[in-house]
């Protein structure tokens, strides 16, 4: 319901009819609560400017029934930036007018309870609660301002309750009996007796630094200049603290209320300046084809989301270009090296995805595909076994196929001759079997046991094959199946 | 003009002194002769064919499967080469599924091993297209971090390569293409390898115990092209002729009949 709507005096919970009847040009959509809490999350995303932690009243996060339609703010230790409650408020009010359209009524109170009341039941818009005085603020307020259920509020009108202070002065034993835990923690969290966490948005950072501009911004020149400079605010409380950034998330606020997050990965801790807008530089060149600048960014906001103890190094000596080492041997210490192999890592990845970088690492199988995984690098690597005396193949085709014509002087023996691909190959020379059998305590119906040759034709081409089967106990037709390539 | 000049007064007096010329040149230039020292294959036969006698550290390096079935062999020569580095190695490939190398399969760690290649050694970074793997081992190069990089690339323009190369020679880091075998333009690289398959060598049982690769040296900057039938020692590292070298048929043959006696 928009504004007119009220003025053509409806409410909500009118019929259709009674509605379509009091206002002759009503256009009526049906609710969509998806979009709702969609839209809510974007402006609690926006409202993050002003704290960090901003709770939109979604239905997913808090489950309540009296309306998904607001935001928590946690202002404590923010305000003083905006030079006090009152001013951020009347901020606030200002921009969602400007913004978004949107006339809102806000309150601020040392509870989350007592600020959802007065915001809605207050006669006054924008409403800053002195801390310590919320019974009395509340005493004269209706009961709805305790977000209770639909029917404690109706069995609390029966029983003569209509403001929350008829409530506050009544002994609490009866009312603990007659009715569920509800209505007791909904009195304590307003009075802040019991705590009431705020479920954020965006996980709340571990470092935050904002920045609000005089001018929009638009050009990545720019974003990386302010960027940097708010790391470089950042660099002195983690050095203060022996932490560096794990992970950081850069929020770029919009003129017109929207707000690009990116998010930036770092392989080792770092507070390093350039490496972070370098990294930063990447990801805004990877997303200028979606980013839209539009009016250009008012503010900006560079948050450490992960921070990983990072003991204190001398770092300005060493030479920004040390020699390559070919060969072992090279004068530098090796913490330099990791430091900036991560930074080479954290480059690509910026750019590539984040699952790019991969490294081998060794898995408990004998099943050769299964063998080994390729995780995304993260820290140290797994140091891998001796090699096998049986061969392995340098090139593992990722699905084994099927060799076909093949022949073999006895069953059980090597092929001497096969296609695969369309080419027809004479073994002159084989070596095995090697027998792997199938995992059983993996599947229900055991697969066939394997037997690995390494066959070699008469041009040199050395193929890892395997014969799927054993034959009386497993099958009657054995197949034969091409799996690698040797070197 | 007075800047950047150096005092005439000194370079003239030790003019006279050509061996204190030298060593002032040394203390200028530092650690130039240690970077650019080259990778010797430790084989005289073709060593001498590598101008320093080596492969250069810090060039780029072509190496072209001869046939289609000799990728696998091409990436050997590639791991037995590396091998002997100790840094971190940067192998750039298109990610798996992109249809020119998909026939391939991917590389298996336990294969490399089985070359003695330490796979936790390598960063495996996947790309998309062309670009980005041109640009993933232009950085790699570029930050000197790897001590080499290896990348996938079907089509290369003389340009691009010229760049690469100017890049692999500004960090001093050697960097080898692995091209597929058609295509071949003109490029800046100093060598370009063909490796062909060659019959592997055997023990009296008739086990493979040393891999073995026709090597075509093409084209060589400041140095002659060659070839050889080599085998790779995986544990020693090291490369050693095959046999008789000249005859590659006779090396054919010899294999055939030890195979033979073997079985």
């Amino acid at each position: 319901m928009n504004a007119a709507a009220e003025a053509a005096g409806l409410a909500t919970g009118d019929l259709l009819a009674d509605a379509r009847a009091k206002a002759e040009f009503l256009q009526v959509r049906d609710a969509d609560p998806a979009a709702d809490d969609a839209a809510l999350r974007r402006l609690a995303l926006w409202a993050t400017r002003y704290t960090p932690t901003a709770s939109p009243l979604c239905r997913d996060l808090w489950n309540e029934d009296n309306g998904a339609d607001g935001f928590f703010l946690d202002i404590t230790g923010s305000a003083h930036l905006f030079g006090g409650e009152e001013k951020l408020l009347a901020d606030l009010a200002a921009r969602l007018q400007k913004n978004f359209g949107l006339s809102a009524r806000l309150a601020v109170a040392a509870t989350p309870g007592a600020a959802w009341a007065l915001s809605r039941f207050h006669q006054t818009p924008l409403f800053v609660l002195p801390s310590g005085q919320e019974a009395t603020a509340l005493a004269p307020l209706p009961i709805a301002a305790l977000r209770l259920k639909p029917e404690t509020r109706s069995v609390l009108r029966r029983l003569g309750f209509k403001t929350v202070g008829s409530l506050l002065d009544k002994p609490r034993a009866p009312f603990a009996a007659r009715f569920p835990t509800e209505l007791l923690r909904r009195v304590d969290q307003a009075l802040g007796r019991i705590d009431e966490p705020l479920v954020p948005v965006v996980a709340p950072p571990v470092y935050h630094a904002l920045r609000y501009l005089i001018e929009p911004i638009f050009t990545h020149d720019a974003i990386i200049a302010h960027a940097n400079r708010l790391m470089q605010t950042l660099v002195h409380v983690l050095t203060r603290d022996d932490v560096g950034a794990r992970a950081l998330r850069l929020c770029l606020y919009n003129v017109d209320g929207a707000v690009e997050t990116i998010d930036i990965g770092l392989t080792l801790p770092t507070r390093n300046v350039s490496h972070v807008a370098r990294l930063i530089e990447l990801k805004l060149e990877a997303l200028a084809a979606t980013c839209d600048a539009g009016f250009g960014f008012e503010a900006i906001g560079l948050a450490v989301t992960c921070a990983e103890p990072m003991p204190a190094r001398q770092t300005e000596l060493t030479p920004s270009h040390p020699s390559p080492a070919s060969g072992g041997g090279s004068g530098w210490g090796d913490g330099d090296r990791t430091e900036r192999c991560a930074a080479l890592i954290d480059a690509l990845r910026q750019r590539l995805g984040p699952h790019s970088v991969r490294r081998f690492a060794p898995e408990a199988s004998h099943l050769p595909e299964r063998a080994e995984v390729l995780p995304p690098i993260d820290g140290e690597a797994t140091a891998w076994p001796e090699a096998e005396q049986n061969p392995r193949p340098l090139l593992l085709l990722p699905h084994a196929e099927p060799a076909e014509d093949v022949t073999a002087l006895v069953p059980d023996g090597p092929p001497r001759r096969f296609s695969w691909r369309g080419v027809t190959y004479d073994i002159t020379g084989a070596q095995g079997p090697e027998r792997i059998a199938g995992e059983w305590w993996r599947h229900r119906e055991p697969k066939p046991t394997r037997d690995y040759y390494l066959v070699e034709d008469s041009a040199g081409h050395r193929f890892w094959l395997f014969r799927e089967g054993l034959y009386g106990r497993e099958t009657a037709q054995a197949q034969w199946f091409v799996h690698g390539l040797f070197a | 003009m007075s800047f950047a000049q150096p005092n005439p007064a000194p370079i003239a007096a030790l003019a006279h002194d050509r061996a204190a010329v030298m060593a002032e040149l040394r203390r200028l230039i530092p650690r130039m002769g240690e970077q650019r020292k080259p990778l010797p294959f430790g084989l005289a036969a073709i060593d001498s064919h590598l101008p320093d006698g080596g492969l250069a550290c810090g060039a780029l390096h072509e190496v072209v499967p001869a046939a289609e079935g000799c990728v696998a062999a091409a990436f050997g020569f590639i791991a037995a080469v590396l091998a002997r580095l100790a840094y971190p190695l940067l192998f750039v490939m298109p990610a798996y599924g992109l249809r020119p190398y998909r026939p391939h399969g991917r590389l298996h760690g336990h294969g490399l091993n089985a070359l003695g290649l330490d796979p936790a050694r390598l960063i495996l970074v996947e790309t998309t297209h062309r670009k980005e793997t041109l640009w993933a081992m232009e950085e790699a190069v570029r930050s000197a971090v790897p001590a080499a990089v290896v990348g996938l690339i079907d089509t290369l323009d003389l340009k691009t390569s010229q760049r690469l190369h100017l890049a692999a020679t500004e960090a001093g880091l050697p960097v080898f293409l692995l091209r597929p075998a058609p295509t071949l333009e003109s490029s800046a690289a100093a060598t370009r390898w063909r490796i062909g398959t060659a019959k592997a060598a055997r023990d009296r049982f008739g086990l493979v115990t040393q891999p073995r690769w026709h090597l075509q040296l093409e084209r060589c900057r400041n140095g002659r092209p060659g070839q050889w039938v080599v085998e790779y020692d995986h544990v020693a590292h090291r490369f050693s002729l095959a046999a008789a070298l000249a005859d590659f048929s006779r090396v054919r043959g010899a294999g055939e009949k030890s195979i033979k006696q073997a079985s």
